[in-house]
């Protein structure tokens, strides 16, 4: 519940109440776009779902964006998982878990899960993602309310949170090489590949800045030696 | 009426075409981690991955953003981020002072353009 209530928590509220907004902007049913909360939580698949729909786009061209924009789940879900084996219930607990995984929740779930006793990593990281899915019904909702009145100048202030916050919070969790590099060739790249990477720029400035944050770390682990 | 026009196709899509595509990669997920250790180099390898990808999330972000944030000028939205890092790294790494300085540049900078223009 801590984890749920810091600066991410705010963010994640801010975030949503601009999803409420846009999906009265749109005509979006509000109940199909609360479904959406719960059984896709991903706000990039999340917005292009309702604005896809409000484009009249077929399914099979929204799924597939959908699903590119969620190929970013594997690597984020994958490196959790080592932390969330439950000793029981097995493969079915761990999928559930899966489905919580999130950039919220990963980004707290790396920096939180690692330190924790492992009887405790499993329930925590329900409890965080069951809070978080609850806070973002809530702010989709008030931003549904709310759409429209907001001044122009806190709209914006509103949109710039994701972006810092993120930035500084992956910051200030970086534990090792690995994760700075990436952070770092992550940026740096971004610019590159938006040019010339074509509709899957963000898998390529993944996949490049990972490798290279990588290499980094095994050159050094090498130098160690 | 069809199911394609009918009240409840947007809650159909949200299944279809938004919770089928995004759960897939989930789960297959928890099956390649399986039996992986949290120290072993493929999952230092995809850890690295998925925080480059989440860093190009956010350079999109503020380099290509969308609505009221679309109307202030490149070198402002990056100026915003450089200053909101500086002050976290001077304000001994403080993730909360360094949102507030970025926030409080992007707040100005809106409220200045639509006051002048």
């Amino acid at each position: 519940m801590v984890a749920a209530t810091s600066i991410q928590g705010w963010v994640l509220f801010a975030t949503f109440i601009g999803f409420g907004g846009l999906i009265r902007d749109l005509n979006f049913p509000l109940g199909a776009a609360v479904l959406s909360t719960f059984l896709i939580w991903a706000m990039p698949a999340q917005v292009l779902l309702v604005s896809g729909w409000a484009a009249g786009n077929a399914a099979a061209v929204i799924a597939l964006a959908v699903g590119l924009s969620s190929v970013r789940m594997f690597p984020m879900t994958a490196s959790l998982m080592p932390y969330l084996r439950p000793k029981r219930g097995g493969v079915f607990v761990q999928l559930l878990a899966a489905h919580f995984v999130a950039v919220t929740a990963w980004v707290e779930g790396s920096k939180r899960l690692p330190h924790m006793h492992k009887d405790r990593r499993v329930p925590f990281f329900f409890g965080m993602g069951m809070a978080l899915v609850g806070l973002s019904t809530v702010s989709t909702l008030v931003g549904y309310e709310l759409a429209g009145t907001l001044p122009h100048a806190l709209a914006t202030g509103l949109l710039f949170l994701t972006p810092i916050s993120f930035l500084l919070q992956m910051s200030s969790n970086a534990r090792d090489i690995v994760d700075k590099a990436a952070l770092a060739f992550g940026l740096g790249f971004a610019p590159v590949f938006a040019e010339i990477g074509g509709q899957l720029d963000m898998l390529w400035t993944g996949l490049a800045g990972g490798s290279a944050a990588w290499l980094l770390h095994r050159i050094l682990k090498r130098r160690k030696k | 009426m069809s199911l394609l026009e009918g009240p409840l196709w947007p809650y159909l899509l949200v299944i279809l075409a938004g919770f089928l595509p995004t759960e897939i990669f989930r789960s297959l997920a928890v099956f390649f981690a399986r039996g992986l250790d949290e120290d072993s180099e493929i999952l230092i390898f995809v850890r690295g991955v998925a925080t480059a990808l989440l860093a190009a999330v956010i350079a999109r972000l503020v380099l290509f953003p969308s609505g009221d944030l679309l109307s202030l000028p490149l070198a402002l939205r990056v100026g915003a981020v450089a200053l909101g890092f500086a002050v976290f790294l001077l304000a001994r790494r403080s993730v909360f002072l360094g949102i507030l300085a970025g926030e409080a540049l992007i707040i100005a900078g809106a409220w200045y353009g639509q006051s002048s223009s």
